[in-house]
């Protein structure tokens, strides 16, 4: 079993504990800040650190033409397949560079899921559940934020560049929700303050001020979110050179390819390195339901050349044991190739990709029949999926968080971890 | 003493024994204030203290007409002394000619949402002057609604038509908006698979599709200078289906369904010639002919017909919900046994009284607005946005309009305006901020399911954004009435908090604010940051 990542909310019991011991005396007061700076919290803090990457393929990525190939088959599609890294495992010929790392990878080759369409189907391979009228189901971005993520750490523990998800935080509350960053991975505008330090401290006395005199008697949530999300946007301001990359891409611009979604890949593992528990990187267009093949062809390789150099970056680095990388798209894509060279969407059987921390490496998981219509061993749904990720980041995908009165685990209740893949 | 008392209440008490008198006359504002009475009872509830008049003045503003007051208004008010006043302004601001133009800000947001997905929705003034059209005549609700309904006209002239424009080819789409927006029911889970646990079935939706199934847009030319759209009917065409999605199999033919009402009942159609041949397209740059009988029609009647158990009481609940905060049933648009009402004999009630007043939204609103439980203060130890049992008013934030507008008022900068003549007829996007950022930050601030999550770049644009703009210094801003007036700054602060935050400050407020603004050095800027502190903070920035 993977070691329990390291959620301040996790820890703090312990921490805690030794916190009131040390202090003599009825009328302790839990000094968080004092704890979570202590010297053996932070080194425990850092030795289980759990971060996670998602690259998601926006519009649905094909399964034919990147990891289940039905060469020979009406179904397979002008490509060819080429050997890997890993014997007797053979992916397309799109992705020269991932298929010399597939010890790294684990694929999943039998995932069946329910949601068909576009929005519906974001929103589910982001949370994890079907779109409900009562329940906000928060995106995994946010679930990582809340369990693996720093609540002091100025900057935000969730990150997207360029993608897409729809459910955001949820009923996890607003200071889990996605931090955007534009497409190049540049800052939001507006970022920079207009001030000076010291004028935006006098300002904020001011502010401050307001603020506190309203809170006394004004206790409602939104109210306190309105104030909380102030006071990230000022702390924000401590760390925007974390975002400064522009150095960083002169230098790696060659090993990640010279193309959007690699700089994205570049940011990302640079995020997490700086500390960063979740970020999300998305490259958009895979809806082919017309010329399949040319838009995967124009998409797949800047993505997996990327997807590679991230790969050994966060090895070389000595954070991928603990980084783990998500590959997929809300719906795969139909066997039938359409009068348009297009492939529909599909969700009965298509395939997804795991990296890194937590699960083992050089695995083909699940099988989809000879022509890829149908999953044929190993089925795993959105439910399984999101809770063996859980699981790989340490989170226990039972744990309940609370819609009004009624608690929600991490994963649908129906669910079945896949141990086979994880470490 | 004691004795004129006793005398007061014999008299009242008879008044109310008298029949047809006090029970059949009771109006809906004590309706509403018995009921949400009884459930504090009920439920061991002590609600807030009632709203200070700025307060109430500062809701009923944003409320009605998605503005705050003046200056000059909120001293007004404030000032006068009559206690009739709540009720006078209540009916003066439904009068007033910025209240059609709010609403109709609040109905397109219904109809269409922040960021359309859907065919020709970033054009669609039409529809919205329309909208405002029918506020401002109060044309009653299920008239209009009808009107949406039956798309009568273009999209440019009559504008009604553009709710069904949006829906191009996917009229499960539109089956799905229609029974949520208007009859508070939602299909999506019976899109895909019979609800395990909802009343709906697959052939539910799929009956209701089968109305709009032969809905096509026609392209009529350019009325005014605009793209104009028509909803044209066909006389044939089905839906088709194949079962539940999960068991879809690639090739399978389906099944034809016949429309059917979510009553049960199945719709009667005249039967067309076994020999009847159709046009294949509708001619474009004409209005497409009439179909020989209107599917689409009868579906619009159906919903809008006085004794639809969805209709009225979907109105009710999200007429309540704008003003209150909670529906009675919520979402408001899951009416569902498994989403039973808070005060199951309000909503009876309220809907009720809906029809009975022929759905003139204008009194029902006033009614609401007028009644105790709309008048308490937001002040109270519950920490819920919107409170379920209304022991206090709820919290909402400003949408991008009422942000913007107010904002504007607020720093003076539609004087300023004024001032350099660079006033423009456009509402939200003139010079110095732009209506798209306001959109991307203050456009949709909820959840989708209207729970506030204000987040991190809201605050960014807050800080370091073009809120700067407005609070300028130059001639006619709240900026240079301050620094030009030789007032005591005690009396310069009173301007500043009547004019961003319709209130007069604490005696604290006031110190701290004068402390802050009357030092000599960097005195401008000083008076910049005030402005801007009271115009991002909390109590600006919602509703309450």
């Amino acid at each position: 079993m993977p070691k329990p990542c390291s959620s301040h909310e996790h820890l703090s019991r312990r921490s805690l504990l030794k916190g009131s011991l040390a202090t003599v005396g009825g009328g302790t007061v839990m000094n968080w800040g004092g704890l979570f700076n202590s010297d053996a919290f932070a080194s425990e803090a850092k030795k289980n650190n759990k971060r996670c990457i998602l690259i998601w393929l926006n519009g649905g990525c094909s399964q034919f033409e990147t990891f289940d190939m039905k060469v020979g088959r009406s179904t397979g599609g002008p490509f060819r397949e080429i050997s890997t890294n890993v014997a007797g495992t053979r992916v397309c010929e799109l992705m020269p560079q991932i298929s010399q790392r597939m010890d790294k990878l684990t694929v999943i080759r039998s995932m069946r899921t329910t949601e068909i369409d576009h929005p519906q189907g974001i929103y589910s391979m982001h949370t994890g559940w079907s779109k409900s009228a009562d329940t906000r189901f928060p995106e995994i971005g946010a679930i990582v934020a809340k369990y693996c993520g720093s609540a002091e750490s100025d900057l935000p523990n969730f990150v997207k560049i360029s993608s897409q998800g729809n459910a955001g935080s949820g009923i996890l509350g607003p200071q889990y929700q996605p931090f955007n960053l534009g497409r190049d991975g540049d800052l939001p505008t507006f970022s920079k303050s207009r001030l000076t330090p010291e004028l935006e401290s006098r300002r904020h006395s001011l502010r401050d001020f307001v603020e506190s005199t309203y809170a006394e008697n004004h206790l409602a949530e939104p109210v306190r979110m309105h104030r909380e999300a102030y006071d990230r946007a000022r702390r924000l301001n401590n760390v925007l050179s974390a975002f400064e990359l522009e150095e960083e891409w002169e230098k790696y611009r060659d090993k990640y390819g010279n193309s959007n979604i690699g700089r994205r890949m570049m940011i990302a593992a640079r995020l997490v390195e700086a500390g960063v528990a979740f970020v999300e990187v998305g490259q958009s267009g895979y809806d082919t339901h017309a010329d399949n093949f040319e838009g995967h062809k124009s998409l797949i390789p800047p993505m997996e050349h990327g997807w590679a150099a991230m790969l050994d970056d966060l090895e070389d680095r000595g954070l991928l044991d603990d980084t783990l990388v998500v590959w997929m798209g809300e719906i795969g894509r139909t066997p039938r190739i359409n009068n348009r060279s297009g492939r529909d969407h599909y969700v009965r059987s298509w395939s997804t990709a795991l990296a890194g921390g937590g699960v083992k490496g050089g695995l083909v998981y699940g099988e989809s029949d000879e022509d890829g219509v149908d999953v044929i061993s190993d089925k795993v749904t959105e439910a399984d999926f999101f809770a063996t990720i859980y699981t790989a980041l340490g989170i226990d995908p039972t744990t309940e968080n609370y819609s009004g009165v009624r608690p929600i685990p991490l994963a649908q209740f129906e669910h079945r971890v896949v141990k086979e893949i994880l470490i | 003493m004691t004795r004129s008392c006793s005398l007061v209440t014999l008299v009242l008490l008879i008044a109310c024994l008298t029949p047809g008198i006090a029970l059949s006359e009771e109006r809906l504002r004590d309706v509403i204030d018995r009921h949400v009475a009884n459930a504090w009872k009920a439920n061991d509830i002590t609600p807030a203290e009632p709203a200070s008049d700025a307060e109430f003045l500062r809701r009923v503003y944003l409320d009605l007409l998605g503005i705050i007051p003046t200056h000059e208004e909120a001293k007004q008010f404030l000032d006068d002394p009559s206690s009739d006043k709540r009720a006078k302004l209540i009916a003066r601001l439904l009068d007033h000619p910025r209240y059609s133009l709010h609403q109709a800000d609040v109905w397109d947001m219904v109809y269409f949402g922040r960021n359309p997905p859907g065919f020709g929705t970033d054009k669609r003034e039409g529809f919205k002057d329309w909208l405002a059209e029918q506020f401002d005549k109060n044309v009653p609700y299920d008239q209009w609604v009808r009107k949406i309904l039956r798309a009568e006209g273009n999209t440019v002239e009559q504008g009604a038509p553009m709710y069904y424009v949006q829906y191009k080819n996917a009229p499960e789409d539109a089956t799905q908006a229609i029974t949520q927006q208007f009859l508070g029911v939602q299909l999506q889970c019976a899109r895909c698979h019979d609800h395990p646990f909802d009343e709906w079935s697959q052939l539910d939706f799929y009956g209701t599709a089968a109305f709009l199934a032969r809905l096509q847009v026609v392209d009529i030319g350019k009325k005014k200078d605009e793209k104009a759209y028509a909803i044209g009917e066909k006389n044939l065409g089905d839906v088709m289906f194949t079962g539940p999605v999960q068991s879809d199999e690639v090739g399978k033919k389906g099944e034809r369904v016949k429309p059917k009402f979510l009553s049960g009942d199945s719709l009667t159609e005249p039967t067309l010639p076994e020999d009847f041949k159709e046009d294949r397209n509708f001619k474009t740059g004409q209005m497409p002919p009439k179909p020989k009988f209107s599917r689409k029609d009868a579906l619009a009647d159906w919903i809008t017909q006085r004794d639809n158990p969805y209709f009225a009481k979907a109105a009710a609940n999200r007429v309540w919900a704008q003003f209150m905060g909670m529906g009675i049933v919520h979402p408001i648009d899951n009416l569902s046994s498994n989403n039973p009402p808070s005060h199951p004999e309000l909503l009876d009630e309220l809907t009720e009284a809906l029809v009975d007043h022929n759905f003139d939204l204008k009194w029902f609103i006033g009614e609401i607005l007028n009644s105790k439980t709309y008048q308490l203060s937001s002040r109270g130890s519950s920490e819920a946005a919107k409170p379920m049992w209304y022991q206090r008013a709820r919290y909402r934030p400003l949408s991008a309009e009422e942000l913007l507008e107010s904002w504007v008022l607020a720093s003076g900068y539609d004087k300023v305006l004024e001032a350099s003549k660079q006033t423009t007829d456009k509402r939200l996007d003139f010079r110095g901020v732009t209506w798209n950022y306001m959109i991307q930050f203050f456009g949709a601030p909820g959840d989708g399911e209207g729970v506030f999550q204000g987040g991190l770049s809201e605050h960014l644009y807050l800080n370091n954004g073009q809120v700067y703009t407005l609070i300028s210094d130059r001639a006619g801003s709240l900026h240079e009435a301050i620094s030009k007036s030789e007032a005591p700054w005690e009396e310069r602060v009173d301007r500043l908090y009547l004019q961003i935050l319709s209130r007069r400050p604490t005696a604290e407020e006031t110190q701290k604010f004068v402390e802050y603004l009357s030092v000599d050095d960097d005195q401008s800027r000083r008076l910049t940051d005030a402005i801007w502190t009271l115009m991002t903070c909390s109590e600006f920035r919602f509703n309450h």
